[in-house]
């Protein structure tokens, strides 16, 4: 970071302004290609009882296929 | 309380007597705001008037370095009430920074929950802030002949929300007693339990991600919100024909009231409510997707739509000085000297604007009186810098709105010349349809006004946002985010609409960090000092010239029409400016950084 000039007395700081920015390497929730790898997240936009359990997820899936699978929160 | 600060009347060249007199810190809003007025008592007018503000905050000097997904929680923090707007705006000028388009359903959520919370934040200010100034107690000590007309006049809308005179309505607002001062703060509590549905916390969200949304979009989360949702619209349409007579009144009773606060109508409104069909978050189509937002972005100069282009909004922003604790910044580098489609952006835009504080002392006459910089709208065709109001928020959403004419849910209808809001049938009432028409003035009671048809706005939007939703939800359509890569380099900017008015965030990422950043919200357009050009900002300007009602001489003046003035525009200071100084003593010193900070990244 490039310090602007200023007449404004101020105290020397005690961290760098960029501390709690991103650092490389580490891994991201938002990374595309994440969606893909969560469980009951389907291309379509649609999801499946597996995002809502790992407890035999089929089985919470509803028993008529036309209807929406509207998993719990 | 009203401070006077000369001993003697002031004689100036014109021999009228003058009295100074100062509200600071004006109360019944947030932040430091400072009024001061020069009075001429014997021909009952206000003289003079400036507007400053003793807050400095810091947001846009803090903000460099940081990771750029956190700007909507770090600037959600600029307001403890419209802390949500700050969120949606940050998060909008992301999604075009990072080039991602949240999925249908997340764009419903986000339109659901600022729904919500322009429904609590009106009728809190509304009711329990701004009808202080209008109830029996204060009418009582400032006009007692006008609360004498009150008893004897018949509220024409009786039948509907049941106060038989306006004095009775005048009695229902009163502090902490009133019947519509309580039943306001209920409304308040619902509303914000509605935007908690949607955006996980209120004031600051904490499901609302630049992207998409966290929210589980279950039928129940709809259905909460929906059932609350029916409780506020039995109390909307009680609300609204009730202004309307209080309104009225006071047109009626006291003639010339009209002149209170009315300025030229110069109007901006930045955008609410985005379509998703519409919506990409491209800078390049942001006229397309900006004029299917569900309130209208304009600007309304003189009655007419100026424009309604976001590109045109954006490119004519300039951010001034004159009056302002800051040193210039046209020597600063920089950061967009071109905008995505090639346009030029000036080095007083929000984009370039690099912020240099320089405190110093208060200096009213000709000097810096202010921490509020002096945000103005470049006129390409006049070469006019507009001193832009916000109209409180309402006034410039409902009137940009009406005049483009482009809205259209069936739920809501905008005419050319009016809104139509179409309420469903609630609880007490069966359906109810109210017209907000353009009105003649831009003034105090017609700020007041559209802040209570902009309630009946927000509920009427929600009916059609919970059934676009809930659309979406029964066709098992329930993907609420959208994957996305943080580039290196970018720039993004959102409009949206705060509670207040209208609000812009500016980014400038490099080296996948914020290089700059300018959230402008409505306040430092409303309570802007005086510009380079000398033009004040709309307080000052809608107080200059204010005639005087009040009946109380200058030895107990309260400056009742002062102050409706001021809380007509909805006054915010802590959006005004975005430092702490003093040497204070640290207790305990906790950093608590990004894991693997001690890398160098």
């Amino acid at each position: 970071m490039t310090k602007k000039p200023s007449s404004l007395r101020i105290g020397r700081r005690d961290t760098r302004p960029d501390s709690p920015s991103h650092v490389k390497g580490v891994k991201e929730g938002n990374a595309t290609g994440n969606y893909e790898k969560m469980d009951g997240h389907l291309p379509d936009g649609r999801s499946t009882a597996g995002r809502s359990t790992g407890i035999n997820p089929r089985k919470h899936d509803p028993i008529d296929p036309d209807m929406p699978n509207l998993s719990p929160a | 309380m009203a401070t006077r600060t000369t001993g003697a009347p002031e004689q100036v060249e014109q021999a009228r007597e003058l009295v100074e007199m100062s509200w600071d810190p004006i109360t019944r809003i947030i932040g430091n705001l400072g009024i001061y007025t020069k009075i001429d008592f014997k021909n009952r007018e206000v003289v003079e008037c400036k507007s400053t503000s003793s807050l400095f905050r810091g947001y846009s000097v803090f903000m460099k370095g940081k990771d750029p997904r956190d700007a909507h929680f770090i600037t959600s923090r600029i307001c403890g009430i419209c802390g949500d707007n700050h969120a949606v705006c940050s998060i909008y000028a992301q999604n075009m920074a990072y080039g991602v388009k949240p999925p249908p359903l997340a764009e419903w959520i986000i339109n659901l929950g600022e729904a919500a919370e322009y429904m609590f934040d009106h009728t809190l200010f509304q009711d329990n802030l701004v009808f202080v100034d209008y109830c029996e107690q204060m009418v009582k000590e400032t006009n007692p002949g006008l609360l004498r007309t009150a008893e004897t006049t018949e509220a024409p809308n009786a039948g509907i929300h049941g106060y038989r005179t306006i004095a009775d309505i005048m009695r229902a607002f009163n502090p902490f007693s009133g019947e519509l001062y309580r039943q306001a703060l209920q409304v308040s509590r619902i509303t914000r339990e509605m935007c908690c549905l949607m955006e996980g916390r209120h004031v600051h969200p904490s499901t609302l991600y630049p992207g998409g949304v966290g929210t589980v979009a279950t039928p129940q989360v709809f259905t909460d919100y929906l059932s609350r949702l029916l409780n506020v619209l039995d109390f909307v349409k009680k609300a609204v024909p009730m202004n309307d007579d209080i309104f009225e009144f006071f047109y009626a009773a006291l003639p010339g009231y009209e002149e209170v606060g009315r300025r030229r109508v110069m109007l901006g409104c930045w955008g609410s409510f985005q379509d998703p069909d519409a919506v990409d978050y491209q800078y390049k189509n942001m006229n397309d997707w900006g004029r299917k937002m569900f309130v209208t972005p304009g600007i309304v100069l003189d009655g007419e739509l100026r424009t309604t282009n976001l590109v045109d909004i954006n490119l004519g922003m300039r951010i001034l000085l004159g009056s302002s604790y800051y040193e210039d910044w046209q020597s600063e580098e920089t950061f967009v000297s071109h905008d995505p489609l090639g346009n030029p952006v000036d080095q007083r835009h929000p984009w370039n604007q690099t912020t240099l504080p320089k405190p110093q002392k208060r200096e009213l006459d000709g000097g810096n009186y202010s921490w509020v910089m002096s945000p103005r709208w470049f006129d390409s065709r006049t070469g006019d810098h507009l001193a832009l109001d916000t109209g409180g928020g309402p006034l410039a959403r409902l009137w940009s709105t009406a005049l483009a004419g482009l809205v259209d849910t069936g739920t809501v209808r905008a005419t050319g010349h009016s809104v139509e809001i179409n309420l469903p049938k609630s609880r007490e009432f069966g359906e109810m349809q109210l017209e907000w028409q353009i009105p003649r003035w831009a003034n105090t009671i017609e700020r007041n006004r559209a802040r209570a048809y902009f309630v009946a706005y927000a509920a009427a939007m929600a009916v059609h946002f919970v059934e676009q939703a809930m659309g979406e939800v029964r066709a098992g359509r329930t993907k609420v985010f959208s994957d996305f890569d943080v580039p290196d380099e970018a720039i993004g900017c959102g409009f949206h609409e705060a509670v207040r008015g209208v609000l812009s965030h500016h980014m400038v990422i490099r080296d996948g960090k914020i290089a700059n950043y300018h959230p402008y919200p409505p306040t430092p357009w409303n309570a802007s000092p005086r510009d380079m050009y000398g033009t004040p900002g709309p307080y000052e300007d809608a107080v200059q010239g204010l005639p005087i009602f009040e009946e109380n001489g200058p030895d107990n003046f309260r400056g009742i029409d002062i102050m409706r003035t001021v809380r007509s525009f909805d006054p915010c200071l802590p959006c005004g400016v975005h430092m702490y100084l003093g040497g204070g003593k640290v207790l305990k010193q906790v950093h608590s950084p990004t894991f693997g900070t001690g890398v160098s990244g």
